[in-house]
């Protein structure tokens, strides 16, 4: 085991430690977080032979850029982006040896999607919160990754006898998401308020909403048509889901993200699907969304597909990093 | 542990991997008050899968892993644990530690800015709605967001109402008051509390592997002190003062 300093020379607008969240911690008021992206979260650390949960780097907007002082194995997942190391184009999606004292630079294409990610071989060094290095914006846990700082990374990684721009080290089934111009489909299992809102289910079906700048963490803000209940009846205020399609008194569409609390009383017509979340996780200003309803099995067959084809790859991916003498993934992570 | 009389739960699927149970009966109190034990007996007993639960004041969402377990199973589930007569002394549910607090609290016009239209509504002094949050001993039903006691037990002759227009940047460690509810608010933040006193105490410290000594079912009461006296007492970490089987 060796320390390895990455010197961070460029942040993005907003540059975290990440990981897939906070577990067990909701029934204690503390939203579970972690990377909106969880499929390109655990992707980026399988990718590197880490366990999924290992902590890693979360970039929105701007460029983010580090300097190793020693050889490092990375990966960088998320939105399509321009990655370089030493001035010389990369792949996203694959894992990267990065020489000592070459710059890793990794610019998000943001009209694509929001956000990338960056995972290191080995464990980095950041504070952790009920078991977790995710920030929490509301308990004052920033968790951020400073320009001119330098992150502390524990590595077993000794490097290769390859050189940078030779074929890629590995051909792993790297199950890699579209991010597509045009506008996304989301899928929807209805829930209990779509019968308190007539005709609410084919306005929503109808319609393309817009991603505002009003979103956050919190949840996507979208431009579109909606509907309000018939009646006034006092909704208690009670938890959510992840996905939640909430309608505010406003004329707007909220869909809850991994940071919502509990919900003021306003009525939820559908959760997005369990295999949506990572796509919406990625949905920033603009970004058009469409919604289809789907049934509750239908929507899990299609995340039982997804879960499938990460498990394949971390299958693979260990066999892989077995086969070159790495560690079995870290235990210190879960 | 309270151990209401609740009978038949509600459960009903949110999304492809959580459900909501909530108590379908009539007076409000037992709603409330059974799906606590609900709560309670369910962490107690947590079947395979369950990732997570999340308190409502009437409800609770059940999170659990789709590829582990099954709807079917977690509502099974849940409704076996809600018939299931109390049994005494059987279940950790019953054994469990409560807590005792006396939190020092400020109440005056400026910690409590709320305190002078709480007593309009009540017809009541302002000093009269303090001794009346003095004497009431709270119940923790549940922690809100960021850890934020929400407790029961408000004795007032009636429900307090929010504010029609929330208050947008309140401080640490304010007391607020809604219906017969008292929270304590941890981090600066947005409410539509009513706000009638602070303590100097620190709530929630995240520095610590864990950030708060409560839990739900633990027992507070608030101590009125002066200025001064809460000057002397300082932020420290709130600590229990006692403790009980």
């Amino acid at each position: 085991m060796k320390t390895v300093a990455l010197e961070i020379t460029s942040t993005g607008w907003i540059t975290t430690f990440q990981d897939l969240g906070r577990r067990d911690t909701e029934r204690r008021g503390v939203p579970t977080g972690g990377a909106a992206d969880q499929h390109s979260a655990a992707v980026a650390n399988l990718l590197v032979g880490n366990p999924r949960g290992a902590t890693l780097i979360e970039n929105l907007g701007g460029e983010l850029a580090l300097v190793p002082d020693a050889d490092v194995l990375l990966a960088v997942t998320g939105a399509p982006a321009r990655v370089t190391v030493g001035g010389g184009a990369v792949e996203s999606w694959s894992p990267l040896v990065v020489p000592a004292g070459h710059e890793v630079r990794i610019q998000g294409d943001v009209s694509r999607g929001t956000r990338t990610y960056l995972a290191v071989n080995g464990a980095l060094t950041a504070e952790t919160l009920l078991g977790s290095a995710a920030p929490d914006a509301r308990m004052g846990f920033g968790q951020a990754v400073v320009r001119g700082s330098c992150v502390l990374l524990d590595t077993e990684f000794r490097g290769f006898s390859r050189r940078l721009f030779e074929a890629p080290l590995f051909r792993l089934p790297v199950p890699v998401p579209r991010f597509d111009a045009g506008p996304w489909d989301i899928d929807v299992v209805p829930s209990h308020g779509i019968h308190t809102i007539t005709g609410i289910r084919e306005v929503i079906e109808e319609a393309t909403y817009v991603v505002t700048n009003r979103s956050n963490h919190v949840g996507l803000r979208l431009d579109g048509p909606v509907l309000h209940p018939d009646s006034d009846t006092e909704i208690v205020s009670h938890g959510v889901p992840v996905g939640a399609l909430q309608i505010p008194h406003a004329d707007e569409l909220i869909v809850l993200g991994r940071y919502r609390s509990l919900t003021a009383g306003y009525p939820i017509v559908g959760v997005a699907s369990r295999a949506s979340l990572s796509l919406l996780g990625q949905a920033g200003p603009g970004r058009e969304l469409r919604f289809r309803w789907s049934d509750r099995e239908s929507s899990l067959r299609r995340f039982a597909r997804r879960e499938a084809e990460v498990r394949a790859l971390e299958h693979a991916a260990t066999e892989a990093f077995g086969a070159l003498g790495f560690m079995a993934p870290l235990p210190h992570t879960r | 542990m309270t151990t209401a009389q609740y009978g038949a739960i509600t459960v009903e699927p949110f999304g492809d991997s959580a459900v909501m149970v909530t108590i379908p009966h009539a007076d409000q109190a037992i709603r409330k008050s059974g799906i606590v034990a609900f709560r309670e007996r369910f962490l107690a007993h947590r079947p395979h899968g369950v990732l997570d639960v999340v308190s409502g004041l009437e409800s609770l969402l059940i999170e659990f892993d789709p590829l582990t377990t099954a709807l079917q199973h977690v509502e099974y589930a849940a409704r076996l644990l809600a018939a299931w007569a109390p049994a005494p002394s059987d279940g950790p549910d019953h054994l469990r530690t409560v807590r005792q607090f006396a939190i020092p609290v400020v109440f005056d016009d400026e910690t409590g800015p709320d305190l002078a239209s709480v007593a309009d509504d009540m017809g009541l002094a302002p000093a009269e709605v303090v001794e009346a949050i003095a004497e009431s001993s709270f119940t923790i039903s549940l922690l809100g967001a960021a850890m934020a006691p929400m407790m029961d037990g408000l004795k007032v002759p009636r429900p307090v109402r929010r504010l029609a227009e929330p208050r947008t940047d309140v401080a640490p460690g304010a007391i607020m008051i809604a219906g017969t509810h008292a929270i304590i608010q941890p981090f600066p933040g947005p409410t539509g509390w009513r706000v009638v006193g602070r303590t100097p105490r620190t709530i929630v410290d995240i520095s610590r592997p864990d950030p708060v000594s409560f839990g739900t079912g633990d027992i507070v009461r608030f101590v009125p002190v002066t200025r001064d006296e809460a000057a002397v007492l300082g932020p420290g970490f709130l600590l229990p003062v006692g403790e009980s089987v």
